[in-house]
């Protein structure tokens, strides 16, 4: 399919409407030379003739043919800005899905400013060519079509005369619209790139701030806006080469008429009667003539739109439902990663990955930044495919399963946390629009975010700013927490949800955790020893490859990475075991002053120590 | 907590009403333009004085010429016909030019306005809306206005010249005839008042739907993961038809009233051209003095001309209603108050030392809801400063102070001894490193994003610094290393990563005072350990603060704050607090406790 099939698709629906559409802008194209015609007549008849009886008929029809033209055409030209508002909502529709079914890829390429342009400035173009260009054509060719065959019905040899500038028109035409179409695309590449920088500096204000980089940016802006009216220029420079040529060809039409008919009515070969009438159809020759630049301008520019739209949703996602997926209401969560590998381009992010996760299980996985937790989690969402081996979920291959299915059986804190513009209660709801408050309510007690939300302002009916702008580090992890728990899935991924969470609200959310676990795989990616080490299993992953895997005690047995990291993290913990059971007398019996001086002094016998 | 106030299904209040003081401002954006109006006036002018002649001539020919069968006449008339018609052309073409230089840079200069206020505005301001109802005023409302502000204004103004031109001849004519024939203005005028409030609000109505429309379009697109993740789609696309729904009906009700307008033009006019004609033919046959038959006829002619530059104007009015929907906004960003700004006698901050001291500092971000009660230090040359407490005691609030992104309620803040009040705030700004909790990465190379804190280091110096804070050796592995083009907000790098190359930009400003907020929460501990080994080493006496959950971050600190219910309630360092036995060593030995259990 072509960028226009594309386009014409959505139009077809309209198929009709654009017709009697058309026939109306015929009519009330025809009515259009009632007026003046019939104001030639009462010049001639009535006021230079004489003639009064017939006044009042005369202005009868002249009244009567404005109202009806007039009505009509305001019904046509609504009638095309409902077909033109129709065939845009359907196309919005159709790139809407198109983005939300794109993988990660498309949008690890594409920017959202340009993404944005697609669905903003594309569009109007469009809107504007189904709105008024395609009646205007229409039109302005009609007039020309009658004027021209009045003419030859008047005289074929004067018409023959003035044919002669059609086709250098065409020639015209086709060579402006050749050379403004490059002129247009960029145009649009940059509309797209101002928008992109001015999106970016609105997302990334705070850092722009920070660095005091206010004065870079509007250098950095003003390239571009220089650029975009650059383009705007260079296309203006195209049309006024092109535009003021219409207006000549149509004008010369003016003196062909006058020099052929003359010559004509001198040599006997015409009346000078038909030579007035057919100066009287002039403007019906000159008014689509000088249209006709403008309108191969817009024409343009909505190919152009609808090309830029077409070439950015026209990529299949990589990853979309396979032919007879298989869709099921819940999973068990059996989780088998074998030998999966996964690279991009050259780079290789996760080698050789091996593991089984039973249902109910909790899985820690621990490593350095960027050695593939993520991505490992990832390829289970299959939100990106392995390049080698296989993942199963119940034993089925995710590449096999439903799309919908499996991701609705995922409950996913991801580490960057994106938070809606939106109340605190429809972005925990948002994986369950239909939910009840009450379950709302439950999962941010479990996500331990019940407290500070009911402390917020108007609580859980709180608007929260575009990406959680307004909370801290903890409290979005917390939220993002109670909406992946909300959804009650069958496999839960918390990826690093508690790092920006102080360690006594980490613990009470561990054990809330522990005590709904029973039913649901869980992995936990986490930096902190804490946040893992109940897990069943506990993966280490390091440059794309797990180095270790067991339990805690195992893998401190192995005395390998994961007990270095519990070193560094703990290394102190025999040192403070007095300390800490101190720590728990306190915490138990608060009233009985007596024991901090105990407590005080072996404190800071190891404070001194680590110190 | 600044809280948002808006959403994507939430129109915008306007704050100011659209008055004439908006038209005015409008027009000192065009003023420096008036030479250039003037001259396209001019030569439009000339150019419909030509056009005026050619029907002349046309007349010579027709009554003259052919009547005598002059041929040579026809052809030397038709040769100066061409002649004016290659004139009008030119003037076109220079026509165009004008205009569109004239268009393209008023709205770049709207556009330079609106980008550099939007540039000096608070956190706050972008914290209270969703950031695609920003965006769409500086580029697509911007864009809206240029035909109006080039084309529009110069054929209205054109336009207004040929009908005071026109009205003129019809009273050289007859005045009695040239007053019936202008009986239709206030007609006219009666039916633009009676739609014009309701298009008012009908294109208001439309630029909201329309920013909402957006504003959820670019909140789709940048939390795609989540919403796959959550397999909301359904959903999403409910929610868009809705608004883009919305938006089609707020449309096509403006569209309605803007195109009743036109009918009513037509036929006001064809109701004037009967009146002339009865009256006239009346007078004509009462034997009224000054009416002829000649007089008739060319009143009949121009009444057709005397409405065409009326249309035109009112084609501008209309398209003028929609402009100001979009106008206003831009004007209501641009009028934005700065709160937090220099000084009128600020000076320049001399380089820090890094001495910082708070002294009863009160803060609130709304009127009732303090923030920070009363908070006093001082942060000692060469001092790191770590802020621990719970979520929402107002930790980021008091760094967030120190950068002035915020002015203090009460209290003063001094760094070296200076007011920060009493400084420029870039000069101030300059001087600092900041971690923000969200590590924003632009689009762009990976040295790009480096470099974004010192544009003057050579490749070397990004280089150094991300060997600093270890990002040096995953970025090499990528498959461009430096030159790697990353997505706006880093998609491609995992956290970690992308909290590491803010923090290697944040080296590389040579911040005299480092701020940390949460900014290695999630890096592994190993990267963390050698990241601060090379961290200390490089900022050997320079005072820093840090933010952070992991507390063997910050246990080395020259002292802790525990921070809640915005005061200060322990200050020490780490062997001090603990001996201290309160909030502090619940907090730090709260990490130990899971350990207890096995």
């Amino acid at each position: 399919m072509t960028a226009m099939q594309w386009f014409y698709s959505f139009l077809k629906k309209y198929r009709n409407r654009i017709i009697i559409g058309l026939v109306v802008a015929t009519i009330t194209c025809t009515l259009a030379i009632v007026n003046p015609y019939i104001a030639g007549i009462i010049v001639d008849d009535v006021i230079r003739g004489g003639n009064r009886e017939i006044l009042p008929k005369l202005v009868v029809i002249m009244l009567v043919a404005t109202l009806i033209r007039t009505v009509a055409r305001y019904w046509f030209t609504i009638s095309f800005e409902k077909v033109s508002q129709g065939v845009l909502f359907s196309m919005r529709d159709y790139v809407y899905r198109k983005f939300l079914g794109q993988d990660f890829s498309f949008y690890n390429k594409n920017r959202t400013g340009d993404l944005m342009s697609r669905q903003t400035g594309d569009m109007e173009a469009i809107r504007h060519f189904v709105a008024w260009v395609i009646y205007n054509v229409y039109e302005s060719a009609l007039l020309f079509s009658i004027a021209l065959t009045m003419i030859f019905v008047a005289d074929f040899r004067l018409a023959l005369g003035m044919v002669v500038i059609l086709p250098i028109t065409a020639w015209v035409t086709m060579k402006q619209l050749k050379s403004v179409k490059p002129a247009f695309h960029n145009i649009r590449q940059h509309f797209s790139s101002l928008n992109t920088l001015v999106q970016e500096n609105v997302s990334g204000n705070r850092v722009v701030k920070a660095f005091a980089k206010e004065d870079y940016e509007i250098e950095k802006f003003d390239v571009e806006n220089d650029g975009y009216r650059q383009a705007e220029l260079d296309a203006a420079k195209i049309w006024r080469k092109y535009v003021p040529i219409f207006e000549f060809l149509s004008n010369v039409l003016t003196v062909v008429l006058y020099l052929v008919g003359g010559f004509m009515v001198i040599n006997n070969h015409m009346s000078m009667g038909k030579l007035v009438t057919v100066s009287g159809y002039l403007w019906m020759l000159n008014n689509p003539l000088r249209m006709a630049g403008w309108l191969a301008n817009d024409y343009q520019r909505f190919v152009t739109s609808v090309e830029k739209i077409y070439s950015t949703i026209n990529i299949e996602p990589s990853i979309k439902d396979p032919d007879n997926a298989i869709a099921k209401k819940r999973f068990n969560g059996d989780i088998v990663f074998s030998h999966v590998s996964y690279r991009v381009e050259e780079e290789e992010i996760l080698k050789d990955i091996n593991f089984h996760v039973k249902p109910g299980q909790t899985v820690g996985i621990i490593g350095a930044t960027g050695s593939g937790k993520s991505t490992l989690m990832n390829l289970l969402c299959r939100f990106y495919d392995v390049t080698e081996g296989e993942i199963k979920v119940d034993g089925v291959n995710v590449k096999k399963l439903d799309l919908f299915s499996l991701r609705d059986n995922i409950g996913m804190a991801m580490q960057d946390v994106f938070l809606f513009s939106d109340t605190i209660e429809g972005n925990i709801a948002y994986g369950r629009p239909d939910c009840s408050f009450e379950q709302v309510m439950e999962a941010a007690k479990v996500a331990n975010a019940h407290d500070f939300i009911l402390q917020m302002p108007d609580g859980y009916d709180t608007i929260i700013g575009e990406r959680g702008v307004g909370l801290s580090g903890g409290q979005k992890q917390r939220i993002s927490l109670a909406r992946a728990l909300l959804k009650n899935p069958s496999i839960i991924i918390l990826d690093d949800t508690t790092s920006a969470v102080d360690m006594e609200t980490e613990t009470l959310i561990q054990n809330e955790l522990n005590s709904i676990n029973a039913n649901h795989t869980v992995f936990i990616i986490a930096h902190r020893i804490s946040s893992i080490k109940e897990a069943d299993q506990i993966l280490v992953v390091d440059e794309g490859r797990i180095v270790e895997s067991g339990n805690h005690e195992e893998l401190l047995a192995k005395k390998g990475y994961y007990h270095t990291v519990f070193h560094h993290q703990y290394g102190d913990f025999d040192q403070i075991k007095t300390g800490l059971k101190e720590f728990n007398y306190i915490r138990n019996s608060k009233t009985e002053e007596t024991s901090y001086s105990g407590g005080h002094t072996s404190i800071r016998d190891w404070g001194n120590e680590i110190g | 907590m600044k809280l948002a106030r808006n959403k994507y299904d939430i129109d915008e209040t306007l704050q100011s009403e659209f008055n004439f003081s908006h038209l005015k401002r409008l027009g000192s954006y065009i003023k420096p333009y008036r030479k250039d109006i003037f001259i396209t006036i001019l030569l439009l002018t000339i150019s419909s004085g030509l056009g005026m002649l050619a029907p002349r001539i046309l007349m010579v020919i027709m009554d003259d010429y052919i009547p005598n069968g002059n041929i040579k006449a026809i052809a030397v008339v038709s040769i100066l016909l061409l002649l004016i018609y290659f004139i009008v052309s030119v003037i076109m073409k220079m026509k165009i030019t004008l205009t569109a230089r004239m268009g393209q840079n008023i709205i770049h200069q709207i556009r330079s306005d609106i980008f550099g206020h939007l540039q000096k505005l608070p956190f706050s301001y972008y914290d209270d809306k969703p950031h695609g109802k920003i965006q769409v005023r500086v580029v697509n409302y911007v864009n809206s206005l240029s035909d109006l502000l080039s084309n529009g204004i110069v054929n209205t103004v054109t336009e207004l010249f040929s009908l005071v031109f026109i009205v003129a001849f019809m009273l050289s004519i007859n005045v009695r005839l040239t007053l019936v024939c202008l009986t239709g203005l206030p007609l006219l005028m009666a039916v633009i008042f009676t739609i014009k409030k309701k298009q008012r609000v009908a294109w208001q109505r439309m630029s909201n739907k329309q920013s909402n429309l957006n504003a959820y379009i670019a909140e789709s697109i940048n939390g795609i993961r989540v919403t796959q993740s959550f397999t909301r789609e359904q959903e999403n696309i409910e929610i868009f038809n809705t608004l883009s729904n919305d938006y089609r009906s707020a449309w096509m009700r403006a569209v309605k009233l803007n195109f009743l307008l036109w009918p009513a033009i037509n036929n006001i006019s064809t109701w004037t051209m009967a009146a002339v004609l009865f009256l006239g033919i009346t007078w004509l046959d009462g034997g009224l003095e000054g009416i002829t038959i000649g007089v008739l006829v060319a009143m009949t002619g121009y009444i057709g001309r005397f409405w065409q530059p009326i249309t035109t104007m009112a084609n501008f009015y209309n398209s003028l209603l929609n402009a100001v929907s979009y106008l206003e906004r831009i004007f209501e960003t641009i009028d934005e108050p700065v709160l937090v700004k220099d000084a009128p006698d600020a000076i320049e901050m001399p380089p820090i030392v890094g001495e910082v001291k708070f002294k009863d500092v009160t803060f609130s971000y709304e009127d009732d809801v303090p923030v920070l009660n009363g908070i006093s230090f001082t942060a000692k040359v060469g001092d790191t400063i770590a802020i621990v407490g719970p979520t929402g005691a107002g930790k980021t609030t008091i760094i967030n102070l120190i950068s002035r992104f915020y002015n203090l309620d009460s209290g003063e803040l001094t760094i070296d001894g200076i007011d920060i009040n009493k400084v420029k705030i870039a000069s101030l700004r300059k001087q600092m490193g900041v971690m923000l909790q969200d590590s924003f990465i632009f689009s762009g190379t990976i040295m790009d994003n480096i470099r974004y804190g010192n544009m003057e280091a050579t490749d070397e110096q990004v280089i150094e610094a991300a060997k600093t804070v270890r990002a040096h050796d995953f970025i090499v592995n990528l498959e461009n290393g430096y030159e790697t083009e990353v997505n706006e907000r880093g998609t491609r790098l995992s956290v970690g990563q992308r909290q590491l190359i803010s923090f290697a930009r944040a080296l590389l400003a040579d911040p005299k005072i480092l701020i940390l907020d949460e900014a290695t929460s999630s890096i592994d501990t190993e990267t963390e350990i050698l990241l601060q080994e090379g961290l200390s080493r490089l900022l050997k006496g320079r005072t820093s603060f840090i933010i952070a959950h992991r507390l063997s971050t910050i246990k080395n600190s020259t002292c802790i704050m525990y921070v809640d219910k915005g005061l200060i309630q322990e200050m020490g360092n780490h062997e001090e607090l603990l001996a201290k036995k309160g909030y502090y060593y619940e907090l730090y030995m709260s990490q130990y406790k899971f350990l207890e259990k096995s």
